[in-house]
């Protein structure tokens, strides 16, 4: 039997499609041109180019630059690269062993300020980062004088990695508490009182059936902390510095701003900035998104 | 009680305590620290601060004698409703699109969350060379090419000038908000890099509707609008809340891209916050700002859950 196929419906089903390619191009162009400009000679990128879109001579020139140690930019680059990795990670790592811990206790436990206390991490949520910027930026003072006067010049907090591990800890913290209290308030309790049944202490409970049974919870919260951490800027901009501390957003920011505004070196800056982020969005892509929906939607 | 729960309780506690002296020490006590000082005149010293006791004049002041706090509240408002309405709108219609069964749906939905992984300091950059306002720039050569633009006129995306200028009543609104054209196209920047997880919420919730609601409706005779009515939105809803609630918070706060792009020229309220309290180093005042912008986001939140939940209190 031929299937009779209505001109209506092949009209609808290309719009259908055209749809889909509009939001594809929509989402991916701009990402297209920030990979072909890193990969532009200079002199390419500013010449007259108008509906050229690819370069003759792409290079990768730009990005070996970040690597050599003869190039001026790269030691600043090497440096920043390294900070933001160690400070996401080791904030990543704090903020997801306490936080899921202070999460599950706040389930599991009734006390007298429970609902003061969610609440309050929900205000301290809508607080502008500034609100915290203000106190740390005069105790980092206060603090670094008395180290100074103690141990000399070389002891400080200020553009220290320590302190943008702590400064980060302070908002991911409540965060992660946020979304994990949301994962175990959607896990039966039942679990763990077989458990118990069966001889299991509670702090075996905890760490043999409630952590394993969490992973898919602490995967996805522990993305999304990486990500804010790595992501972070203001924090980064006032209280850094030097190759000690400074992240590479703050590299990037500088990019654009103190130099001339070489846009094949900045693109391939963005890009190795992408890279972390994009691997881990694409392998945990759907831990991420029951986690994001799991976090606010119980709250 | 007996003794094993006591034992349970205890190690609950013991479980907490570690996060709860953190949340103490750095987010708390610098929290108060903030408030505090939001009631001083508070100027730095080397190794320390001089605090002179001012009560709510900081406050007061910003509430009823500064037109320049007002004027970045109006411009703070333009920017979160806009953002919101466009995020909305066109999420609702990606999450429909990408809810319907399609040829690689799941490698569709997969690069429709790149965006949304882009760090913002990047996502700035990005939009800055896209926008730039000579030959280069990839807006202007893209319009060039469409035949859109003429061949000799370079668009200064991120300037300053009014959008819309000839537009009657567009024109004059943009021209009382105050609002120059690269705020306009920072809304775009910013969405941009936001819509996806728009899109992903809406997804989760989409997929909980039963199929055959669809289908009754169907029988019913029901339209796609009044399908979407009935049928969706409810059960949207919630999500619908949440999105307002977290995007909210995340414009109304809106820092990074702003100053990046144009640094203290558009002053919205997190720009504001930070020119007084960090460039002026007048810390009394800026922490009384932070407070108020938080007190603005609460402002919005009851009110979303007030119209939100309106009929079944």
């Amino acid at each position: 039997m031929v299937k009779k196929v209505s001109t209506k419906k092949i009209i609808k089903g290309t719009s259908f499609y055209l749809l889909i390619i509009i939001i594809l191009l929509w989402t991916l162009l701009p990402l297209a041109w920030l990979f072909l400009s890193s990969i532009f000679p200079y002199k390419e990128l500013i010449s007259n180019r108008l509906g050229h879109w690819i370069p003759s001579h792409a290079t990768f020139k730009h990005y070996l630059s970040f690597f050599n140690p003869e190039e001026d930019i790269s030691s600043r680059f090497l440096a920043a690269m390294r900070n933001s990795l160690i400070v996401a990670s080791v904030t990543t790592i704090i903020c997801l062993f306490f936080g899921s811990l202070a999460a599950y206790a706040v389930v599991r436990i009734e006390f007298r300020f429970k609902k003061t206390m969610v609440l309050s991490l929900m205000f301290i949520r809508m607080l502008p980062t500034i609100t915290l910027i203000i106190p740390f930026f005069i105790i980092v003072n206060l603090i670094d004088t008395r180290l100074i006067n103690f141990f000399g010049a070389d002891v400080h907090l200020f553009d220290s990695r320590s302190l943008l591990i702590i400064l980060y800890t302070s908002f991911t913290l409540g965060f992660v508490i946020w979304i994990m209290r949301g994962f175990y308030l959607t896990m039966p309790e039942e679990l763990e009182d077989a458990a118990r049944i069966d001889g299991l202490t509670r702090l075996q409970t905890v760490f043999k059936i409630v952590m394993p049974l969490s992973a898919n919870g602490l995967v996805a919260t522990g993305v999304l902390a990486f990500l804010l951490a790595w992501d972070e800027f203001i924090l980064a901009l006032i209280f850094t510095r030097t190759e000690n501390a400074v992240t590479l957003p703050l590299f990037i920011a500088e990019l654009g701003s103190q130099y001339i505004h070489d846009f094949t070196q900045i693109s391939a800056a963005g890009v190795i900035a992408c890279l972390p982020p994009f691997i881990l969005v694409l392998i945990f892509q759907r831990f991420i998104v029951s986690g994001l929906t799991m976090g606010s939607v119980k709250g | 009680m007996t003794k094993r729960e006591m034992s349970t309780k205890s190690l609950l506690l013991i479980l907490v305590l570690p996060a709860v002296f953190i949340i103490l020490i750095v987010i708390l006590m610098p929290i108060l620290f903030s408030f505090v000082i939001s009631l001083n005149k508070a100027t730095p010293r080397l190794g320390g601060i001089n605090l002179k006791w001012r009560g709510l004049l900081n406050y007061y002041n910003f509430f009823f004698k500064n037109p320049e706090f007002w004027n970045s509240i109006k411009l703070t408002l333009y920017f979160t409703i806009v953002s919101l309405i466009i995020e909305l709108i066109l999420g609702t219609g990606v999450a429909l699109v990408l809810n319907r069964k399609f040829f690689a749906r799941s490698l569709v939905r997969a690069l429709i969350l790149i965006p949304w992984a882009v760090p913002t300091v990047v996502n700035a950059r990005l939009w800055e060379w896209i926008y730039a306002g000579n030959n280069f720039g990839a807006l202007n050569g893209f319009l060039k090419v469409l035949g859109l633009l003429a061949k000799d006129n370079n668009v200064v995306w991120l300037g300053f000038d009014t959008p819309f200028a000839n537009v009657p009543l567009l024109g004059a609104f943009f021209n009382w908000m105050g609002v120059p054209r690269a705020l306009n196209m920072i809304i775009i920047a910013d969405t941009w890099k936001v819509m996806p997880l728009v899109v992903f919420l809406l997804l989760a919730g989409l997929q909980q509707i039963p199929k055959n609601l669809y289908e009754v409706g169907s029988i019913d005779g029901a339209n796609s609008l009044q399908k979407f009515r009935s049928i969706t939105y409810p059960y949207l809803k919630p999500i619908y809340l949440v999105i307002l609630v977290l995007r909210t918070m995340e414009l109304f706060r809106v820092f990074d891209i702003i100053y990046i792009l144009m640094q203290y020229s558009i002053r919205v309220v997190g720009i504001y916050t930070y020119e007084v309290g960090m460039k002026f180093l007048k810390f009394g005042q800026g922490s009384a700002l932070s407070f108020l912008v938080a007190l603005f986001i609460m402002g919005f939140t009851l009110i979303y859950i007030k119209l939100f939940y309106k009929e079944e209190v």
